[in-house]
């Protein structure tokens, strides 16, 4: 049996290394993908946008209505997430830890709870008290995360990046704050309400800028006209463009990125989990 | 200039091969992770510092920006990975994973 697999094995590597053979030369200019509008991208983005990084400019300029629907798209998923997993229901039982001496009450009324604060701490099934060295850590690394982050999305029409990119980055740093410490740090620092505003306010930033745009007196996402705005820069205006457009991006991706982990984790509750 | 830089090149390389074997080879989780953390310290460290060296050839700002930068990966991995070792052991603890014998006993 297992030299069978091994010969099928061997086959399928043999036909897909067959067919690579069939592919273009690496950079071969007469390959299908660079023959119709590719030259014209080379030979134009910098004259018509000042973005030195093509392809930020082509994702988020000339296929600007894409990149806004895939805004929405990411949107629409973190809504999803939130609509199918948010659990409004509250525990019939709390655990609270007493932390001057590690003792653990369960309060088995629903209306009675306890306050949190340096004599009383939350518990539940999974808890851990969170590692010193992981929190120190974690410390340390977010805010050059965050900073990082603002850097990708900021350089995004310069160098690789942009608000994806950025958006992903810096939801991954309030995800680790939530990992080290733990979901309810989170939850308190960045509430659920600021977190909904945020993704909504990121497709608003696109969408809102080609509207803009519109009132101009230019067409949808046409951001050579709004020159007027921005005095002294009109021979930089499409890339400046772009950078509203990516930070709008990167708020909604942002936000949508820690309401799925947030609503994953604690299974709708927002009160437990890592 | 160049000899230094292959050594520590050299080096690093030797410490990466030493620990992709160590990482076969280990009996257990816990001494496989062994390994799979110094590599990203130590290894990481010498072939950094042998190409910001080389980076150094010609010494202007732009060359020296760019050896400050390589090292700063340096600081952050070799914050992160050894904190990142620590918590995966941790996890395994917790978890109840036994560690590795040399008597093999049952259960």
């Amino acid at each position: 049996m297992r030299i069978l697999a091994f010969i099928v094995v061997c086959l399928t590597g043999a036909f897909l290394l067959y067919g690579t053979s069939e592919f273009p030369d690496w950079g071969d200019p007469n390959s299908p993908a660079s023959l119709h509008v590719a030259a014209y991208y080379i030979e134009k983005t910098y004259e018509e946008t000042h973005a030195p990084n093509f392809v930020t400019a082509v994702v988020t300029d000339y296929r600007g209505f894409d990149t806004m629907f895939e805004t929405a798209v990411i949107f629409t998923a973190g809504i999803g997430c939130f609509l199918l997993l948010r659990d409004f229901r509250g525990k019939k039982e709390h655990y609270y830890h007493h932390i001057p001496t590690g003792v653990i009450l369960h309060i088995k009324d629903e209306k009675k709870s306890l306050t949190i604060g340096k004599e009383f701490g939350y518990m539940d099934k999974e808890w851990v008290p969170p590692d010193l060295i992981n929190k120190t850590v974690c410390r340390i690394l977010i805010p050059f995360i965050q900073i990082y982050a603002l850097y990708v999305v900021a350089h995004g029409d310069y160098s690789p990046g942009g608000g994806f990119q950025g958006g992903v980055i810096f939801g991954s740093s309030l995800i680790l704050l939530a990992i080290s410490y733990d979901l309810k740090t989170l939850v308190k620092r960045v509430s659920e309400r600021l977190l909904g505003i945020f993704a909504a306010l990121g497709v608003l930033i696109y969408a809102g800028t080609g509207v803009l745009c519109l009132v101009m007196g230019g067409n949808f996402l046409d951001y050579g006209v709004l020159a007027p705005l921005f005095p002294g820069m009109a021979d930089h205006i499409r890339a400046l463009g772009m950078l509203v457009v990516e930070i709008g991006v990167g708020i909604a991706v942002m936000a949508v990125m820690t309401i799925i982990y947030i609503n994953i984790v604690s299974e709708g509750r927002h009160d437990e989990g890592l | 200039m160049n000899i230094i830089v292959i050594a520590l090149l050299v080096f690093g390389l030797f410490f990466f091969l030493a620990g992709a074997i160590g990482i076969m080879r280990m009996p257990d989780f816990y001494s496989r992770l062994h390994p799979a953390g110094k590599l990203d310290t130590l290894a990481t460290l010498a072939m950094v510092m042998g190409l910001a060296l080389y980076n150094l050839n010609q010494i202007t700002l732009g060359t020296i920006l760019v050896s400050i930068k390589m090292f700063l990966i340096v600081f952050f991995v070799s914050l992160a990975s050894p904190t990142a070792t620590h918590t995966i052991v941790d996890a395994g603890m917790r978890a109840g994973l036994r560690h590795w014998t040399k008597k093999k006993k049952r259960g």
